[in-house]
């Protein structure tokens, strides 16, 4: 079978591409859309750091053919600092030095802004969870987790009563 | 091998159709992508079930009927499966619980496939796809020998267990998501004190999941005490067949059965 077009939306905006059979959704966003932020690391679906959302849920995009998800919404690491100001996620990331190499960053916060999406005051153990399938070799982890607490603290502080209807 | 087609059928039957042309079935691509990223895989084309309907959950008269391509997490939604929520948190990150599906796990390869063990212990039926219609096999069938070339799983089917009657125990050496040392699940039901049925099913101790018909043997018109587990435990030993791997040797994986087929008893 001959390559094809592949349409998806991606952080709100409709892209189509040619993708070749078996291109991984994680090559197409890279290679094909030039969106970078999602890195390979050990595309076995092990380390997390090419998460994205699809539908709004984190799944690692090495272990994704592309075809599958035509026409589904993505969402990236590109998406989410709106007008180019961080959110609150990435700047709690770096007000709590939860990044160091950074090869891991962009799949922490995807899996993050999934988890605070559902869940807008996690535990300290839904945090681990949610990360669970994410590696870091920096940080021990530690600073990651507190950085989502805080980002979720920032958010409902920001946004009372939109928290509080959900 | 190189991958030329990634078919997306948008039916069960048109799937079968797909397969007929060779290939794999893809449920979440949790097993087979990575095989593919490797260049290991041994195939050319991929048939994929995200799109074939097959990844709803129905619940009726006490019978659940999982599809195929349902992913852990909307099996996990469901408030009459909650009693899988335990075990599907063993088995793999949220992130992969959004990709990994019921169907593929039956073929994944031990000491993965959890949930395998538990569909093992609740007696599933798994509903098969193939060019001459449609079949019903237990999953033991299922898990022992595979499905036919052209055939899919489309779907498992549970009699949903009775409140107090599920237990389900996971050795392993982190909290979360990791591969079994031992896992035990099992429906047991008890009456007046003593155990009146039960069926127990274990992983990562042979190449397939497997019954621990000895030990049901004889736990049955006993207490589940201490010593009577313990007494399973080590009974259990003559239906595994435990294998080498990075989490832990075969004599070892023996050697604690008994400890943890009572921690699925007794915490």
């Amino acid at each position: 079978m001959p390559s094809q077009i592949v349409s998806l939306v991606v952080n709100g905006e409709q892209r189509e591409f040619i993708a070749a059979p078996g291109a991984t959704l994680l090559a197409s966003l890279r290679e094909s859309l030039g969106l970078t932020a999602a890195k390979r690391g050990c595309a076995q679906g092990a380390c997390g750091t090419c998460t994205v959302l699809v539908d709004g849920r984190p799944e690692v995009s090495c272990l994704v053919a592309v075809e599958t998800v035509a026409g589904r919404s993505i969402r990236t690491l590109e998406g989410v600092a709106a007008g180019g100001e961080l959110d609150e996620v990435q700047s709690a990331f770096v007000d709590c030095f939860a990044t160091q190499c950074g090869f891991c960053t962009a799949g922490m916060i995807m899996v993050a802004e999934a988890l605070l999406d559902r869940n807008p005051d996690p535990s300290d153990e839904d945090v681990v969870e949610a990360i669970s399938g994410n590696v870091c070799r920096c940080t021990g982890y530690r600073p990651i987790v507190i950085a989502i607490l805080e980002a979720a603290r920032r958010r409902r502080e920001q946004a009372p009563q939109e928290v509080a209807s959900r | 091998m190189v991958i030329c087609a990634v078919h997306v059928p948008e039916s069960a039957e048109a799937a079968v159709d797909r397969l007929a042309g060779g290939g794999w079935v893809m449920g979440g691509g949790t097993v087979v992508m990575p095989l593919v990223n490797s260049g290991a895989a041994p195939v050319t084309e991929l048939v994929s079930l995200r799109r074939a309907g097959l990844d709803g959950v129905e619940v009726r008269d006490g019978v659940a009927t999982i599809g195929a391509a349902a992913t852990f997490t909307t099996v996990g939604e469901r408030p009459e499966l909650a009693f899988l929520r335990p075990a599907l948190r063993t088995i793999a990150s949220p992130t992969i619980c959004n990709q990994a599906t019921v169907g593929g796990n039956l073929f994944v390869a031990q000491p993965y496939g959890d949930l395998a063990v538990c569909l093992l212990a609740l007696d599933a039926t798994c509903e098969i796809a193939g060019p001459d219609g449609r079949r019903d096999a237990p999953v033991a069938g299922v898990l022992a020998s595979g499905v036919a070339a052209g055939e899919v799983v489309v779907a498992v089917r549970v009699v949903l267990p009775q409140p107090g009657t599920w237990y389900y125990h996971k050795a392993m050496r982190r909290r979360l998501n990791s591969a079994a040392i031992v896992t035990v699940a099992s429906v047991t039901r008890a009456d007046g004190g003593v155990v009146a049925s039960t069926r127990i099913a274990l992983g990562g101790v042979a190449s397939r999941p497997v019954r621990a018909g000895s030990a049901e043997r004889l736990l049955r018109g006993r207490p589940l005490t201490h010593e009577v587990l313990t007494e399973a435990g080590e009974a259990a030993r003559g239906d595994i067949d435990p294998f080498d791997d990075a989490y832990a040797s075969a004599w070892y994986r023996a050697r604690v059965l008994p400890v943890h087929l009572r921690r699925a008893f007794l915490p």
